[in-house]
């Protein structure tokens, strides 16, 4: 089965996923886990950075969806960035631009926030 | 500020170089939008309207707003059924006031109906008002609109095909999207035996594919709908109220149930819980469970596609959640059956391996334990060159614990037994012993004698048990019966009376437990204590070990086609 992996890097008030490889039904309790480690410590400020994914399936998206209203609810949100093309077919194909964030470079969704964050 | 050179070409040829360009431009764009566009805002300019809509031909035959200027821009969507065959340029003030379609347009104030063909066919209608100034539209004016409309109409229908072609495109691309997910789930679905994991990812995958965040999980139980995981602001004031649910047939809206007779008031409490839609969770077409549904988050209703695919989901969960509760279930029956083979083995542990020889006595003993694993208990046991211990008990309850109670009282027999105890004393410990270590619920029929193998006595205590027969060899027929109530139920409060009978040649004593005298024909009849006693007295002049084999054939002809449901238990003391 192929590879999926997590890491996490904290910069300046705002926390970045880093996903790799596969996302679908078997690893989405993998994401699932880091989202509720960053909302245990109360980092509601996440980019995920899909440079390295492969792959997202339904259930992976599931996964944003189940928690974006605890995050917005704390001031936070989830923006994303770095799609390739075929990641972010699925994204569009299912609507998810209406309702997240998506930037090309990660350092355009760190200016949104600090711009967010003034405002 | 330089003056703008003086065109001198004829008005004519003003107007045909801007025609020209238009036409290039709205031919070399494939984007509907843009040409729609581009065709409305040219005409109005030329013709100096401030207001005018277009309108595409949809597949059902109704017209669609798909571009409004000076018009309040909601009118964009809007659906017209024109019940009029336009093929020509019509006046909106020549046409029936109390049609519909004809309200609609004098409503955006549209003087000016334009239709828009593609190579004979009717494609779409350009509308125009009132101009400004309230001038006429001229007969070179309309012209003029016709041209330009004309012109764009093969761009129109071009680009209205690309649309349509992006569309089952995006359709295919979304078909196929479902199509993994579901694969997807079946894949994980097959090595996940746990309900809550199951439920989990299929959340994860509606959230993810219909892009909802409200749900409720019910699974059946009992033909009641529990619900067992859920995402509601508000939870359901009863879990009654949704049991109609038990009946659904198809994936449905919420708003569609609220029209049935059946449904109207399930229907009720979901919308007030914001529920959109039901899909039930079937195998072989039982219901097995629902999923409930709220709005979709990106908004727009639910379609025909994301039911049928939600319904393939949930079909595809119950049936894990079905295994893995099938699993649950092997695993539970296992234990059970684990359990009772350590009682059995208990049990069996318990009972004497050998009966000691005693002189001048003959004894015999059998045990017969049923299925489930009874309470029943002998003993035999020599505690001094001439002394012997008789002991029998029916433990109430079965299983592991009426295994475990019975150890502990025959640890308390064995411990008590040698001491120069009174049996009644010995009794006596032994009960409130018990009383001790088990619950009001759990108690012992209990007989023990102690025989003393040379003065022929027999002292014994009947603790609530079957009495014994003592079968003399004249024939008369007495019960050992004197003691007290049953052992581990109360605290002794008075002591337990001890019986006392001399053994002469030819006496018999069998005890017995209730797995005999209650033993049941094919009528559910029992075998009684008087069946009992009439097999004994034939039987007395018999071994020990014949007297308890005519028992059994006796019972074995009784009971024949019916299974053993209690154990069996019978000891035999015999004064040769």
């Amino acid at each position: 089965m192929a590879d999926f992996k997590v890491h996490q890097r904290d910069g300046e008030g705002v926390s970045v996923i880093d996903l790799k490889g596969y996302l679908d039904a078997h690893t989405a309790p993998d994401l699932e886990n880091a989202f509720q480690r960053l909302l245990n410590d109360r980092k509601f400020n996440i980019i995920v950075n899909c440079r390295e994914l492969s792959y997202i399936s339904s259930a992976g998206l599931g996964v944003f969806m189940a928690f974006i209203e605890d995050v917005r609810k704390n001031k936070g949100d989830i923006k994303l960035t770095n799609m390739s093309a075929k990641v972010y077919n699925v994204f569009d194909l299912l609507g998810f631009p209406i309702l997240y964030e998506i930037f090309k470079e990660e350092q355009e969704a760190i200016k949104r926030f600090s711009e967010q964050k003034k405002s | 500020m330089p003056s703008k050179p003086i065109s001198r070409r004829s008005s004519s040829a003003t107007d045909l170089l801007p025609l020209f360009e238009y036409s290039t431009i709205v031919n070399s764009s494939l984007d509907l939008n843009f040409i729609l566009g581009t065709v409305l805002l040219t005409v109005m300019g030329k013709m100096l309207v401030p207001r005018g809509l277009v309108l595409l031909k949809r597949e059902t035959g109704d017209f669609e707003v798909v571009n409004a200027k000076g018009i309040e821009p909601e009118t964009v969507g809007a659906t017209v059924r024109i019940t009029k065959s336009l093929r020509r340029m019509t006046y909106t003030d020549r046409l029936n006031k109390s049609d519909p379609w004809v309200a609609f347009f004098r409503s955006k104030q549209q003087r000016l109906l334009v239709p828009i063909m593609a190579q004979g066919r009717l494609v779409g209608l350009l509308t125009l008002g009132e101009r400004m100034g309230g001038k006429k539209y001229s007969e070179t004016d309309r012209q003029l609109v016709n041209s330009l409309v004309n012109l764009s109409a093969a761009a129109i229908e071009k680009a209205v095909m690309i649309e349509q072609l992006r569309e089952v495109n995006r359709d295919l691309a979304r078909k196929f999207q479902e199509l993994n997910t579901l694969f997807d789930l079946s894949k994980e679905f097959n090595v996940v035996l746990d309900t809550d994991k199951v439920l989990r990812l299929l959340a994860f995958s509606l959230m993810g594919q219909i892009g909802v965040n409200r749900y409720a999980f019910c699974l059946a139980e009992h033909g009641k709908l529990r619900v067992i995981a859920s995402r509601l602001d508000q939870a359901f004031g009863s879990e009654d109220l949704l049991k109609p649910l038990c009946s659904i047939r198809n994936s449905d809206l919420v708003e569609n149930l609220a029209r049935s007779k059946r449904f109207s008031l399930v229907a009720r409490e979901l919308q007030r819980a914001d529920i959109a839609a039901v899909v039930p969770m079937k195998i072989q077409n039982e219901v097995k469970g629902v999923v409930l549904l709220g709005e979709k988050l990106r908004g727009g209703p639910y379609t025909k596609t994301d039911l049928e695919f939600l319904y393939s989901l949930a079909n595809l969960a119950i049936i894990s959640i079905e295994n893995a509760r099938l699993f649950q279930e092997g695993i539970e029956k296992q234990k059970l059956e684990d359990e009772l083979a350590i009682a059995r083995d208990i049990q069996q542990g318990l009972l004497p391996r050998r009966l000691p020889e005693m002189p001048g006595f003959d004894v015999a003993a059998v045990n017969i334990p049923s299925r489930q694993v009874g309470g029943d208990y002998y003993d035999v046991i020599q505690i001094s060159r001439s002394e012997y211990i008789f002991a029998i008990g029916d433990v109430s309850g079965k299983g592991t614990p009426a295994a475990l109670l019975m150890a502990s009282v025959q640890a308390s027999l064995r411990a008590f037994a040698p001491m120069a105890l009174s049996l009644t004393e010995a009794t006596g410990r032994i009960n409130d012993l018990t009383c001790l270590n088990t619950g009001h619920d759990k108690f012992i029929t209990f007989f023990w004698g102690a025989l003393d193998a040379e003065t022929r006595q027999f002292r014994y205590v009947n603790a609530g048990h079957n009495p014994p027969f003592l079968l003399r060899a004249g024939g008369e027929v007495e019960r050992l019966d004197i003691g007290g109530i049953i052992i581990g139920f109360l605290k002794t409060q008075t002591p337990y009376p001890e019986g006392s009978v001399t053994l002469n040649s030819g006496d018999v004593i069998v005890m017995f437990t209730d797995g005999v005298s209650e033993a049941m024909n094919v009528n559910e009849e029992d075998f009684t204590e008087q069946r009992l006693e009439e097999v004994l007295k034939n039987s007395r002049a018999s071994s020990a070990e014949h007297i308890i084999l005519d028992v059994r054939r006796a019972l074995e002809v009784y009971t024949r086609g019916t299974p053993q449901s209690d154990d069996l238990t019978m000891l035999v003391l015999k004064a040769i």
